[in-house]
C-alpha cells in the first residue's frame, strides 16, 4: 500500500517535465543593493537592465553599466524592487560557518559542536591488557597510489594493534578478518571468510583494488538479466518511451544484485560511497535515458580512480545536469541549484569557506554545461554567462564564451584539490568504513594522502586499512536497512536462481518498506551513513520481519539452503552444541552465555537433544540474525 | 593568592594524558599546571601521524577509535529511561506536517493587494481576484478551499513571514535547523521534538510517532519515537505460535550491553503489544481520504488518536515544494497540484478526526519560502521566510497573527520575504498551550532563545 512513497517525499531537483526553456522576464530589475556606507542612498539607486549584461555587483559605489542588448527602461512602480540580477546579500557576506553550521548533515547526529567527546559506552567483552606502551605502524603519507599499495600491510597492522588492544571493546570478537570483511562487503559469507584466511588479509584486500582480476561470473549472468543496465544514452532514447524509468528501475536491481552477489566486494562497497557522495537519484523522471550511463560511465568508472577526474565527469553528465537543473542555466536567468550543491556537498562543504556570492559565481561558471536533443552533454558557450567569476581563491576573467567549459574545468580541478575537499572525501571514507565519528587523526591522514596522491581512492583506501584506527573501531558501526538485508542474504547463502531479476525485484521491492533502496535518495546529499539516522524501532521491527522471509525461502527464483542445512548436514551433538554452531555459522562467533541461554530457552521443550532443536533451525537462524551481533557493523 | 590556571580556564583534567606525574613538572601545583599546558600545547602541535606511532595503550586506542561517536548516541538513549505511562482520554496531540522541498509562502498566504509582488511575479501571481478572503489583507490560494471552510469556523489560520534562524538557503541545512530546533550555533544532537517528550514526561509506548520508514530529524534522540507507515504493519510476522516466546527472546538479546540498539529494541518490543491491540480492533476511517501517501500518513494518525492510545506527538512529511521551474498558475502547474493535494487531504484529515479535531492542532510548515521574483523558468529560487498553515483545535479562529510589514524593498531580507516571525515562538507557543510544557522547558527545548509566543493560539 505504500509502493509509491518516495513520490511525495524528497523533491529537491527539479523531477519535472520537460521544461520550458523560454527565458521570461527577460527583462530584469536591478536593484543596487548595496551594503555599508552607501545605505539608503545606494538602495535608492536602482536601474533597469537586461540580466544578461548585469555585472559584478560587488559593494561599492554603483557600476558603470554597458549597453545591452535590453534598452534600459525607466523604473515603474515599485521604484526600488530588490531582485538583483546579480545577488549580493546586503551586508557583511554570510558564510553558513559564520551560524555555527555543522560541517555536513551525518556530523550533527554524533557530535555537539564544541563538545568533548564522550567517554566510550560499556560494553560486555572488554576485557582489559594493561597499560604498557607498544609501538604500532602508522602508515605514512604516500606520494602515489602506487606507494600505498605497495606499503600495505593489513595483516601486520591488525596483529600490533591486537598486542595493545587485547581483547575487543565491542560486543563484536576481535577477530580481524570478521571486522575487514564487515567493512568491506555487503555482508561476509562463509566463503570469503575462507578465502581471506587462506589468502592473508593484504593479499586479499590487494587483489580487491584491481575488481577486474576477480573472476565474477555469477554477478555477471544477474547483470546480464537486466539488459538496460550497459545500455548507452542513446540505445535507451532507441528502446523506450520518452520519460519512461523503467531503465533506471533494471539498473538499481541490477546494481543491488551485484552487491549480493559480486566477489569484487570492495568495489561495490566503494561505489556505493561515492554515488551517494555525487548522488544522482535512480528512479528520477528527468534522467530517465542518462541515469544507467551517469552510474557506469561517471561513478563506476572512477570508483577506483581519481575524485578530481569523477567530479569533471560527473559536472559534463546529462544526468547530473538535468538532476540538478544545470541544464536549464541561462546566462539571462542563473539557475543555482547545481553551482551551490557542487560547493556544499560534492566538494568543500558547507564550511568550507563560501559565500552567497561565492554560490551565484560556481552557477555562472557552470552555465552552458547543457543536453542537447539527443540527450547528451553539450557546451551551448550561448548560455554561457561572461564576465570575471571568483569562487574563493579562484577566479578568471572568464570573457569568451567560446572558452567557458574550459574555465569550468579549471575550476572544477581547483574544487577537487582544495583542502577542504580532501577533508569532504576522507572524512566520507572514514565515516564509511571506519567510525560514525571518526578520529580527526584518521581524517587528516586520508586528506594528506588525497592530496598527496592525486585525488587517489586506492591510495587513501589503503592508508585506511593499514591504520590503527580502523583495527580498533570493530563493532563501532551499525549496519543501516540495506546493509543488514543484504549481509543476511549473503551470510545465509541466498543464491540467484534461474531468473535472477525476478528474485531480485523482491528484494529491491521490500527494501523500500525500510526506506533504503539502493541508489534511491531523493536529495542530493547521499543516504546518510550514521546510526543515528536509521534508528526507529518500527525500521527494527521490518528488518526482524525480513530476516524470517529470507530464512524461509519463500521468495521465488532465489535459491536459499533449507533452514536445517545451515550449520552442515547430520545431526549436532546438542542443543547447545547447535546454537554455537549456527552462530559461527551465520555471525563468525559466540554468543554471550547470557544470550546464548536466551536461544536455549526459546527451545523449551526442543532442547533436549540436537535433533530436537534441528526442528527449530528457521527459529533460532531467524534469532541469531535479529541479535545486535547481526545488527552490528 | 596568585590565579592558578584552573582559574584561567585550563581545567586539572584537561591535562594531557601522557603528561607525567605533575609533582615533576614544577615546584607548585599552579606552576606545575601552568607547565603542563605549554606542553600540552607543544604536544598538540606535533605530527598526528607521530603521535600515533608510538606509546600506545589501549585506552588511547580506543580513543582514537570513534567510540566517542557511538557513545554520543548511545548515552541519549541510554541515559533515558524509557517508561510508560497510562493513556488519557482528553490529552491532546500535536501533528507537525513538513512540506519539504522549500514551499514558497507567497503562493499560498497571499498579499493580494501587494504592488511589488504583480511587478516581481508577472507569470505566477494568484491574482486577487482568485483569492479566498482571509484577514489583513491576506488570501488563501483556490486550491486551499476545502481549508477554507474550516477558516469560517476558526479550526484553520496561518503565519506569515516565518523563518528558521538558518541563513543558508540550503534545504539541508535549513531542515536540519528547523528539525533540531536552534539557531545553527546550537550544539544539541537530538531533535526538538524529541526535547518535547522529555519534557513531557512518561507516556504510552505510543505517544510519538513518524509516518516515514526512519524517523525524521526532530525525533531523533532517546525519547523512543516510533516511525511505521500504517499500524497495520506494526507486527513480528512469520514467526508462527511462538510469538510470545520470540518476543521474549528478543529482549533479552538486548538486555546487557549498553548500546543505542538495546533501547531501540525495547520500544519495538514495548510498542508491539499496543499495536495488537489497535490492531484487533475493527477500523473505517470516517472520511475518505484522496489517495495518496501523504493522506495514508494522516489516516493512520486520525486512528490513533481516536483509539485513545495516548498520541502527544506525530509526524508526517509532504515533498514536492522544491518549484525552481514550472509553479504555473491557479489553473495548472505544480503549486497547483501540490495545493490540492494538501487541502484535500488535510481536510479529510480534519473530517476524519470529527469531534477529536478540537484535541488535536496540526501545524504544517517547511525550511524556507522561495526568492520573491520568478524565475525564467515559470519556478522560483530558494528565497527565505516562508509560512505555516495551522488547523485544529486551540487556534486564534478568525486572526493571523505574526509581525508582517509588506514586500517593501527595504523589508526584505536580500531581497526575498524576510523572517519575521522566528519559528520557534510558533512552536513553543504550540507545545506549551497544547502539551503544557512550561518555560522552563521551553528553554531546553530551544536553547539559547529568548521565547516570545506570537498570538497564533488561543
Amino acid at each position: 500500500v505504500y509502493e509509491d512513497h518516495q513520490s511525495l517525499r524528497g523533491h529537491y531537483p527539479d523531477d519535472v517535465d520537460e521544461p520550458s526553456e523560454k527565458p521570461v522576464g527577460r527583462r530584469k530589475l536591478i536593484a543596487s543593493l548595496m551594503g555599508g556606507g552607501l545605505g539608503a542612498a545606494a538602495l535608492g539607486a536602482a536601474v533597469f537592465m537586461d540580466e544578461s549584461v548585469s555585472g559584478q555587483a560587488t559593494a561599492g559605489a554603483a557600476r558603470e553599466l554597458p549597453e545591452g542588448p535590453g534598452e534600459h527602461v525607466p523604473a515603474g512602480p515599485p521604484p526600488s524592487s530588490g531582485a538583483p540580477a546579480k545577488r549580493e546579500p546586503a551586508g557583511a557576506p554570510v558564510r553558513p560557518k559564520d551560524a555555527g553550521a555543522f560541517d555536513d548533515r551525518d556530523v550533527s547526529y554524533v557530535r555537539g559542536e564544541g563538545k568533548p567527546a564522550k567517554q566510550p559506552p560499556k560494553l560486555p567483552g572488554g576485557g582489559t591488557s594493561g597499560e604498557t606502551e607498544s609501538e604500532i605502524r602508522v602508515p605514512a603519507v604516500p606520494d602515489s597510489a602506487e606507494q600505498a599499495v605497495d606499503t600495505a600491510d593489513l595483516d601486520g597492522t591488525a596483529t600490533s594493534v591486537r598486542s595493545v588492544m587485547g581483547e575487543s571493546a565491542s560486543l563484536l570478537d576481535w577477530s580481524p578478518v570478521a571486522h575487514l570483511l564487515r567493512r568491506f562487503s555487503f555482508g561476509p559469507t562463509p566463503e570469503m571468510v575462507d578465502e581471506v584466511r587462506r589468502s592473508g588479509m593484504t593479499r586479499w584486500f590487494l587483489r580487491q583494488l584491481t575488481p577486474h582480476r576477480v573472476d565474477d561470473a555469477e554477478a555477471d549472468r544477474v547483470w546480464r538479466a537486466y539488459p538496460s543496465a550497459d545500455m548507452s544514452i542513446a540505445q535507451i532514447r532507441a528502446a523506450y518511451k520518452a520519460g519512461d524509468q523503467t531503465a533506471m528501475r533494471e539498473y538499481s536491481q541490477a546494481v543491488l544484485g551485484r552487491q549480493l552477489w559480486s566477489n569484487r566486494q570492495v568495489f561495490e562497497v566503494v561505489v556505493d560511497l561515492f554515488a551517494n557522495h555525487l548522488n544522482m537519484s535512480m528512479p528520477s523522471e528527468r534522467s530517465w535515458d542518462s541515469g544507467n550511463s551517469y552510474h557506469n560511465d561517471v561513478i563506476r568508472k572512477h570508483a577506483l580512480g581519481t575524485f578530481r577526474e569523477m567530479l569533471q565527469d560527473a559536472m559534463r553528465h546529462p544526468a547530473m545536469l538535468r538532476y540538478l537543473s544545470n541544464d536549464l542555466s541561462h546566462k539571462d536567468s542563473v539557475n543555482e541549484n547545481l553551482g551551490r550543491e557542487l560547493l556544499e556537498l560534492h566538494t568543500i562543504g558547507v564550511n568550507g569557506g563560501y559565500t552567497e556570492t561565492d554560490v551565484r559565481n560556481s552557477a555562472y561558471i557552470l552555465t552552458g554545461r547543457t543536453v542537447d536533443k539527443n540527450g547528451e552533454f553539450y557546451f551551448d558557450p550561448k548560455r554561457h554567462w561572461t564576465g570575471e567569476v571568483k569562487v574563493l581563491d579562484f577566479a578568471d576573467a572568464n570573457d569568451n564564451a567560446e572558452n567557458g567549459l574550459d574555465v569550468g574545468d579549471r575550476y572544477l580541478d581547483y574544487l577537487a584539490t582544495h583542502p577542504a575537499t580532501a577533508t569532504m572525501v576522507a572524512r566520507k571514507l572514514a565515516v564509511r568504513f571506519v567510525s560514525d565519528d571518526p578520529a580527526p587523526s584518521l581524517v587528516d591522514r586520508l586528506a594528506k594522502t588525497y592530496l598527496a596522491t592525486g585525488t587517489s581512492v586506492v591510495a587513501m583506501l589503503a592508508v585506511l586499512v593499514c591504520s590503527p584506527e580502523f583495527w580498533v573501531a570493530v563493532g563501532t558501526k551499525t549496519r543501516r536497512p540495506l546493509e543488514n538485508v543484504t549481509a543476511a542474504v549473503r551470510t545465509l547463502g541466498v543464491k540467484p536462481g534461474g531468473d535472477p531479476a525476478k528474485g531480485v525485484v523482491r528484494i529491491y521491492d521490500t527494501l523500500a518498506k525500510v526506506g533504503h533502496r539502493p541508489l534511491n535518495w531523493q536529495p542530493p546529499n547521499g543516504y546518510p551513513d550514521v546510526a543515528g539516522a536509521w534508528a526507529s524501532a518500527g525500521s527494527m521491527l521490518q528488518i526482524w520481519n525480513l530476516h524470517r522471509t529470507l530464512v524461509r525461502g519463500t521468495w521465488p527464483d532465489l535459491v536459499h539452503v533449507a533452514p536445517d542445512k545451515l550449520h552442515g548436514d547430520g545431526v549436532p551433538a546438542s542443543a547447545d552444541a547447535y546454537i554455537d554452531t549456527l552462530c559461527a555459522r551465520l555471525l563468525h562467533q559466540r554468543f554471550t552465555a547470557a544470550h546464548h541461554g536466551a536461544l536455549r530457552e526459546f527451545l523449551g521443550d526442543h532442547a533436549g537433544s540436537g535433533a530436537d532443536a534441528l526442528t527449530m533451525a528457521g527459529h533460532l537462524a531467524a534469532l541469531v540474525l535479529d541479535s545486535p551481533y547481526f545488527a552490528l557493523r | 593568592m596568585t590565579s592558578t590556571p584552573s582559574d584561567r580556564g585550563f581545567p586539572a583534567d584537561g591535562l594531557h594524558p601522557d603528561c607525567p606525574d605533575l609533582s615533576k613538572l614544577g615546584p607548585n601545583r599552579a606552576e606545575a599546571l601552568l607547565r603542563a599546558h605549554a606542553a600540552r600545547v607543544e604536544y598538540d602541535a606535533e605530527q598526528r601521524d607521530k603521535k600515533w606511532s608510538k606509546g600506545f595503550t589501549r585506552r588511547r586506542l580506543l580513543a582514537g577509535a570513534g567510540w566517542a561517536g557511538v557513545a554520543a548516541f548511545g548515552s541519549q538513549l541510554v541515559t533515558t529511561r524509557v517508561a510508560y505511562g497510562e493513556p488519557s482520554a482528553d490529552a491532546k496531540t500535536v501533528v507537525i506536517v513538513f512540506l519539504r522541498g522549500g514551499m514558497d509562502g507567497m503562493s499560498v498566504l497571499v498579499p493580494g493587494a501587494d504592488p511589488y509582488l504583480k511587478e516581481l511575479r508577472p507569470n505566477i501571481l494568484v491574482p486577487e481576484s482568485a483569492l479566498l478572503p482571509m484577514a489583513r489583507g491576506f488570501g488563501l490560494h483556490p486550491a486551499l478551499a476545502p481549508l477554507h471552510d474550516l477558516w469560517k469556523s476558526g479550526k484553520f489560520s496561518a503565519v506569515p513571514a516565518l523563518s528558521t534562524p538558518d541563513v543558508s538557503r540550503s534545504h539541508f541545512q535549513a531542515q536540519d535547523c528547523l528539525e533540531r530546533g536552534g539557531a545553527a550555533t546550537t550544539s544539541i544532537t537530538t531533535g526538538w521534538l524529541d526535547r518535547v517528550l522529555a519534557e513531557l514526561g512518561p507516556g504510552t509506548t505510543f505517544r510519538a510517532i513518524a509516518e516515514s520508514s526512519t524517523l525524521p530529524r526532530a525525533l531523533v534522540g532517546g525519547e523512543g519515537a516510533i516511525s511505521l507507515r500504517g499500524i497495520e504493519s506494526f507486527a513480528l510476522t512469520g514467526v508462527d505460535t511462538m510469538h510470545e516466546q520470540t518476543a521474549k527472546a528478543l529482549r533479552t538479546l538486548y538486555t546487557g550491553f549498553e548500546h543505542p540498539l538495546a533501547t531501540q529494541a525495547a520500544s519495538t518490543l514495548g510498542a508491539l503489544a499496543t499495536a495488537g491491540e489497535i490492531n484487533d480492533q475493527e477500523y473505517e476511517p470516517a472520511a475518505e481520504y484522496p489517495d495518496n501517501e501523504f493522506s495514508r500518513g494522516l489516516s493512520d494518525i486520525a486512528r490513533l488518536i481516536k483509539s485513545n492510545a495516548g498520541l502527544r506527538v506525530a509526524c508526517v512529511d509532504i515533498g514536492g515544494w522544491d518549484m525552481h521551474t514550472g509553479l504555473g498558475t491557479i489553473d495548472n502547474g505544480d503549486m497547483l497540484r501540490m495545493l490540492t493535494v494538501l487541502g484535500s487531504s488535510l481536510a479529510a484529515f480534519a473530517k476524519d478526526l470529527g469531534s477529536a479535531l478540537d484535541r488535536t492542532t496540526l501545524v504544517a510548515m517547511t525550511e524556507f519560502g522561495r526568492r520573491l521574483e520568478e524565475n525564467a523558468s515559470g519556478g522560483l529560487d530558494h528565497g527565505h521566510g516562508s509560512v505555516a498553515l495551522l488547523m485544529g483545535g486551540g487556534l486564534k479562529g478568525g486572526s493571523i497573527a505574526g509581525t508582517w510589514d509588506g514586500l517593501a524593498p527595504e523589508v526584505r531580507d536580500h531581497g526575498d520575504v524576510p523572517g519575521s516571525n522566528d519559528v520557534r515562538n510558533l512552536l513553543g507557543e504550540l507545545v506549551s498551550k497544547r502539551l503544557g510544557i512550561t518555560t522552563a522547558g521551553l528553554s531546553k527545548i530551544f536553547p539559547d532563545h529568548a521565547y516570545k509566543p506570537l498570538g497564533a493560539l488561543a
